[in-house]
């Protein structure tokens, strides 16, 4: 078992090398991509099962101990994560055929597809600070080769802001590693966090923890940090933007969760509270992006961001219920973050533009795709009983128990305006006469919505058999801040 | 001489910062350059300089000079060769398309 | 009674399939036997021996969700308004919409909003009352948003999902935070705890969060402007949602609170502030109304603030009369919802400008309608109900308890706004009978010739004008079998009040007096004070504000946003930076983390100085140079300085790696920028140019002071020794970093080379897909 965890890792990689030799014959590579996505999925769920039933799995790379070799941990949270991000990914695998054109898929889409898969499972596996920024290189050479696919004069320009913000914050991670083997001389996470637990001289490394945070805010899109995030990614295919909507931010705040769970809670007093302002912000302002524009696909870009806002109000709570609420919301927003892209570019190719103001009445040609649409919105304003109520739930209540009113009050207002923003799609675009020059290609917005349909099930599922998932939640909440287990597993102590 | 070297990198880094903030697409990537210098230099000079021999391995000598960072940067050279390369091109394919250089005429409010 | 709730949550989603024969049968006689069921059920409940009933079901028990229902008497009242009106309105509808319509998703979103209706009145677990909460609000969105190419429709549901789910969102707060307080989710439970609840510091918000959820759905002032726009929605819509039902959830949730609340000081002068202002501002803004469903909706509003001004004295009077006009108020205004409709339907308008003189037409309807109106406006008639509640009401307003001297004014004052929102309740009650069915027929006026409508859409404003007659003739029946136990349900404990025709000459009588000798005189001259609206309200509307306000939500949002994400890298960069730079120092600094001393450091030695400066050197002249070539060039001098440098600090594979990175790097930099226009010299204002200078040179020192500090803060032994130990032995290689690389740490190289892997195919991508897609 303990070396078949490093399979969600490696089966994609050498996937991406394997597709990468018949590019051009598509039907082969995408039925070997479908296949494989889907043998991936499984692997993930035999393997998160294992975990949730069993214990967590270590494996020590090259058979070398932590903290000398490289751990990867497949703890719960790792494998839910891994589990998520697969299922999203084979979603996705499966819209693409439709969404891209034969030229971008023929240019190494699934290579990427798979390289990126690799990186972000790394990510959530690794147990080692430096490898963990190999796996973040590794996911955003797939997300730079992914943003360029096509070529297009303003996606170029936008993926060149892109790979720059990218690149800068890579390299303030590499001097932020720099700092803590200064401080620690380790790079191990479950060794950081022990040696962090037993230093006396603190303020130097809740400052170089600060510099870390910001470097993970990067890829996360926190308030202030977000401007990146946008314009890239509302240029690239709509299969592309829901894969980085789905998987990349939640890598950030991944990390954010982990480093901030389980190394530097030191001195939570200065930087979680830090986190619950720029929380705040985050929601904010995202919202009010949201709302600031008539482009569709921007719409949803946007909203991105106050999510994070919630998961990020988790952690700067840092209590059971809410670390639990942002475990919730993290697994819940990488689905339907998925399953509304994937519906955006099926809006998109049905009515024609992506412009609100010259669509309307959409939903009399293309009901199926209106309602899940609707409910997809629901789901994302966290309107029970789906998935994003049992989250928003828990954060509220750990928000309130915590006496931060004012984090909470935000946290409603901007869930009410996330709901408006969504609704102006619907009510705009969705309802209305039926507009002219709609899309008679029903066939082809047909395969576009079941991608999404499939994950607005399992939203939909997550909410209202919230019983079959929440006790799993808890546990990993649990986990987190009980941070004995993770150190004592890996160190094997 | 530690000290000095973080200087040199934090030069570097400030250098860097610098030209990532002008409009030219050749500077900002020199920009990025700069800092991933400065970054690798900070790893080096982080783990102490100069507390023993290379760490190759040779009879008799007990003191080395820690070789774990070096293979980080290692990996870290590498990695930023890649994203650099990548990026060079990047700039070359957007100056081609786009027909200027200038990073402020590449605003774009528009969409595709 | 959970087959109750859900039955027709189950039929909605049955119901698309149903409606594919609606050409043959109309959607609607296929489900009416739902709604006929529940009622029966809950029927079988009603008498005076009555004792409430409960069930629970376990749904997400480790969050202690549980779907556990509670039937009391205020519940059962709901119940069966909620079954019964459904029922009644599902008939009218078989004639009101026609099979052209989408029947599918009418008929959908009403049994959805009926399941979600009934589950808010008889959930006892908050969270679950929240879900069905929100459920009826997204329901009433979408029957209002019915006919939704018309610009009004979605002009109202959007009004109406933003009101009232921002009431939601409170309301749910509000609920948490009981749920914090008390520890439980369980109304009863919570209600047993009402003592902690009053003293818990958390108290006021918890009020001002429910009380936002509150009036938001029972469009109390001044968040009551939703609703005279979802009069949009079809008519039986606005008969069962609007009026009869949805709208006295907000009702519902203060009187199933109130055993917690009432008597508490400022729980009494909100509720009955809001609440008798609302029916008077509400009764005033009636009479002003041209459109049959605007008087009607306006009406709603203020007999809504009627009721939540009572529950707001909290007496047991007061209390009694509530829940009894929370029945009298359904029979009656759903008949003349339904009424109105069939004008509408018959005569294809509903302005009452140019209705008139349609009793002859339409005499049925016109009679059903003077029960309906007369009730309303509370003519002392024994076969009225609407008289009796009134009258009761006028009893609880004269209260002699109160707090504070707002407490007293407020006392002093509510009597006085009752009655004059009684009067012009009395004026368009009036209004909306003689104006529609007495006085000029003006057939040219009407886009078609109206006649009386078919037998059985009739028969639902029957069935309701029946309730009218009964509650007044024989109102102990109702009393003794469902009204008091409603009533004990809302006191807490049991409150033994009778219903009577005749009071004596008490003052609630004098008051009932006033109402109509002042509402027939203000009717008769109606036409000589009408122009009062222009000073008030004129254009002093909520409407406005409420437009305005989602206005400013998006231009505001849309300047803000583009006010910084302007598309300027250069902006980005240094809003980026400004950010990092600020709050990682002020840590810093408040952490003290600063640590400047010089300890433990190698000795400095004049090579390595001279390598020093020249790099620092080349990296300030990339600054300022201009020539392409030579800044390349330069850049390169920094890259060779630092593989000198590698190889001084005894790394000499990261020497010759960087030298070989180095070089390639530079060869690439010229093969790309060859053809690049060359440097042209910095133009930039010299304010931007100080900016830039700040950030770098700030960034430069703070990445200064955190390094020197982190490495003056060696706290353990690298564990570097293991390796140096071992790589010989274990790793079998005598150079260490190649160990590391290849096998202690393999996995990091591995997809470095991945990353290479990715760089090189994505570089070929975007060179050769040019050749053959061409620029765009």
């Amino acid at each position: 078992m303990n070396n078949l965890i490093v399979l969600p890792i490696i089966l994609p990689l050498v996937a991406s090398v394997i597709v990468a030799f018949f590019p051009k014959k598509l039907n082969i590579a995408r039925k070997f991509s479908q296949i494989t996505s889907v043998l991936l999925t499984a692997v993930a769920a035999y393997l998160a099962w294992y975990v949730f039933t069993n214990e967590t799995v270590v494996m020590q790379s090259g058979g070398w101990d932590a903290p000398f070799g490289i751990s990867i941990v497949g703890d719960s949270l790792s494998m839910l994560l891994v589990l998520t991000s697969s299922i999203v990914g084979t979603a996705a695998i499966f819209y693409a055929p439709s969404a891209l054109e034969e030229q971008q898929e023929k240019f190494y889409f699934y290579t990427f597809y798979f390289l990126l898969i690799s990186g972000v499972s790394g990510a959530f596996m690794t147990g080692d600070l430096f490898n963990l920024f190999v796996f973040f290189e590794v996911l955003l050479m797939a997300s730079y080769g992914l943003i360029v696919l096509g070529n297009g004069k303003i996606q170029l320009r936008e993926s060149f802001k892109y790979v720059l913000f990218n690149l800068f914050s890579s390299m303030l991670f590499v001097t932020s590693v720099a700092f803590i083997y200064a401080i620690t001389g380790t790079v191990n996470l479950a060794h950081l966090a022990e040696r962090v637990g037993e230093i006396e001289e603190q303020g130097i490394l809740t400052t170089v923890a600060i510099v870390l945070f910001f470097v993970f805010a990067v890829k996360a899109a926190i308030f202030p940090l977000y401007y990146w995030l946008p314009n890239s990614y509302v240029v690239p295919n709509p299969v592309v933007s829901a894969l980085f909507g789905a998987l990349l931010t939640k890598v950030g705040i991944y990390s954010i969760l982990r480093v901030f769970t389980l190394i530097f809670v030191h001195d939570t007093g200065v930087t979680h509270q830090i986190f619950i302002w720029l929380a705040m912000l985050t929601m904010l302002f995202g919202v009010i992006g949201a709302l600031s524009t008539n482009n569709v696909k921007l719409i949803i870009t946007y909203n991105i961001i106050p999510a994070i806002g919630f998961m990020l109000m988790g952690v700067g709570l840092f209590t059971e219920t809410a670390i639990a609420g942002s475990v919730y919301y993290l697994m819940h927003d990488m689905v339907i973050k998925g399953a509304l892209f994937f519906f955006i570019g099926a809006l998109i190719v049905a009515a024609g533009t992506k412009d609100l103001t010259k669509m309307t009445g959409v939903i009399q040609k293309y009901p199926l795709l209106g309602w899940l649409f609707f409910i997809a919105s629901l789901v994302l304003a966290g309107v029970p009983p789906f998935s994003g109520f049992i989250g928003k739930l828990l954060l509220l209540q750990g928000g309130l128990d915590q006496e931060e009113f004012l984090l909470v009050i935000v946290a409603l207002v901007s869930s009410l305006l996330i709901l408006f923003s969504m609704m102006r799609i619907f009510i705009r675009g969705f309802w209305g006469e039926l507009m002219e020059g709609i899309s008679d290609n029903r066939k082809r917005v047909r395969n576009l919505t079941i991608p999404g349909l499939v994950l607005l099930s399992i939203s939909v599922y997550l909410g209202i058999a919230a019983e079959s998932v929440y006790p799993h939640i808890e546990a990993i909440a649990n986990m987190l801040l009980d941070r004995t287990e993770y150190i004592s597993t890996v160190l094997k102590e | 001489m530690e000290i000095i070297m973080t200087v040199l990198a934090s030069i570097l880094f400030a250098t860097g910062i610098y030209n990532l903030l002008q409009k030219q697409l050749l500077r900002i990537v020199i920009g990025t350059v700069l800092v991933s210098h400065g970054a690798h230099l900070f790893l080096l000079t982080m783990s102490q300089l100069k507390r023993g021999a290379p760490p190759l391995v040779v009879d008799g000598v007990t003191q080395y000079t820690d070789p774990l960072p070096q293979a980080l940067i290692l990996t870290a050279i590498v990695i930023s060769f890649g994203v650099t390369s990548f990026l060079l091109v990047l700039a070359y394919r957007t100056y081609t398309l786009n027909k200027t250089d200038n990073m402020e005429e590449l605003r774009g409010s528009e969409h595709e | 009674m959970i087959y109750a709730v859900f039955a027709p949550l189950l039929f909605a989603v049955l119901i698309p399939f149903l409606s594919r024969w609606k050409d043959r049968v109309h959607t609607g006689w296929l489900i009416l036997p739902v709604p006929l069921a529940i009622f029966i059920y809950f029927l079988q409940f009603v008498g005076p021996n009555f004792e409430p009933q409960s069930m629970s079901v376990d749904w997400i028990p480790s969050l202690n969700i549980s779907l556990s229902f509670y039937l009391d008497g205020l519940s059962l009242l709901f119940s069966l308004l909620i079954s019964g009106i459904g029922m009644l309105v599902v008939l009218y509808s078989i004639y009101y919409l026609n099979h052209k319509e989408q029947l599918g998703h009418f008929y959908t979103y009403l049994y959805i909003f009926m399941s979600a209706m009934l589950g808010v009145v008889l959930s006892d677990n908050v969270y679950v009352l929240y879900t069905f909460w929100e459920m009826t609000s997204i329901s009433s969105f979408l029957l209002i948003g019915y006919w939704h190419y018309r610009e009004r429709s979605r002009y109202g549901a959007l009004k109406s999902m933003l009101i009232t789910v921002f009431g939601g969102f409170s309301l749910l707060g509000g609920l948490i935070l009981l749920n914090i307080v008390t520890g439980t989710t369980s109304i009863r439970e919570m209600v047993a705890q009402s003592e902690v609840i009053l003293d818990s510091p958390y108290f006021p918000l918890i009020l001002v969060f429910l009380l936002l959820g509150a009036f938001t759905k029972s469009a109390q002032f001044p968040f009551h402007i939703w609703l005279p726009d979802a009069m949009e929605a079809p008519t039986p819509v606005s008969a069962y949602l609007h009026s009869a039902t949805m709208v006295k959830a907000g009702i519902y949730l203060i009187a199933r609170f109130s055993p917690i609340f009432a008597g508490e000081p400022n729980f009494f002068v909100v509720v009955s502030l809001f609440g008798i202002v609302t029916l008077a501002w509400a009764s005033y803004m009636a009479v002003r109304q041209t459109d049959l469903k605007g008087i009607l909706a306006y009406s709603t509003i203020s007999q809504l603030g009627m009721i939540m001004a009572m529950l707001g004295f909290g007496t047991d009077v007061a209390l009694f009369a509530a829940v009894f006009h929370i029945l009298n108020h359904a029979t009656f205004k759903g008949s003349l919802f339904m009424i109105a409709g069939i004008v509408d339907h018959e005569t294809g308008t509903r302005d009452i400008r140019k209705l008139g003189g349609l009793f002859t037409l339409m005499p049925i309807s016109g009679t059903l309608a003077i029960f309906g109106t007369f009730s309303m406006a509370g003519v002392p008639l024994p076969f009225l109900n609407g008289f009796y509640s009134k009258e009761m009401f006028f009893e609880a307003t004269l209260l002699n308890q109160a707090a504070g001297p707002f407490g007293q004014f407020l006392v002093a004052a509510i009597p006085v706004l009752a009655v004059v929102g009684s009067i012009f309740t009395f004026v368009y009650s009036m209004y909306l009978f003689f104006g529609t069915f007495r006085g000029k027929y003006r057939e040219e006026e009407l886009p078609q010739k109206p006649h009386e409508a078919p037998k059985m859409m009739l028969l639902p404003p029957f069935l309701l004008v029946l309730g009218v007659i009964l509650i007044g003739l024989i109102p102990e029946v109702f009393n003794q079998s469902l009204i008091t136990h409603a009533a004990d349900a809302v006191f807490g404990e049991e409150i033994n009040k009778s219903i009577y025709f005749w009071h004596g000459l008490v003052p609630a009588f004098y008051m009932s007096l006033a109402v109509v000798v002042l509402g027939v005189a203000l009717y008769l001259t109606k036409h000589k004070w009408e122009g009062v609206y222009s000073i008030l309200p004129g254009k002093l509307s909520f409407n406005r504000i409420y437009d305005w306000l989602v206005e400013k939500i998006e231009s505001t949002s849309n300047r803000i946003t583009t006010s910084y994400m302007t598309g300027s890298l250069r902006l980005y960069m240094v809003l980026l930076l400004t950010a990092i730079f600020v709050i990682t120092s002020g840590v810093l600094v408040q952490t003290g983390g600063i640590n400047l001393e010089v300890t433990d450091v190698a000795p400095i030695t004049v090579t390595e100085v001279i390598v020093a400066l020249f790099i620092a050197f080349a990296a300030i002249a990339t600054i300022f140079t201009h020539n392409r070539i030579a800044v390349i060039l330069t850049v390169g001098v920094v890259g060779y300085g630092l593989s000198i440098l590698f190889v001084l600090y005894r790394a000499p594979d990261l020497a010759l790696t960087q030298l070989i990175v180095e070089t390639v790097t530079v060869a690439l930099f010229m093969l790309c920028f060859y053809h690049l226009p060359n440097l042209s010299k910095t133009k930039a204002p010299l304010f931007q140019k100080g900016i830039n200078v700040a950030i770098s040179v700030g960034f430069g020192l703070l990445m200064m002071v955190v390094g020197i500090s982190a490495y003056n803060s060696r706290a353990f032994d690298p564990i570097s020794d293991f390796f140096i130990e071992n790589s010989y032995p274990l790793g079998g290689g005598d150079n260490m970093v190649n160990v590391i690389l290849v096998d202690f740490r393999g996995i990091d190289t591995l997809f470095e080379v991945a990353v290479l892997f990715g760089a090189a195919l994505a570089v070929y991508a975007m060179i050769k897909l040019r050749r053959n897609k061409g620029a765009k």
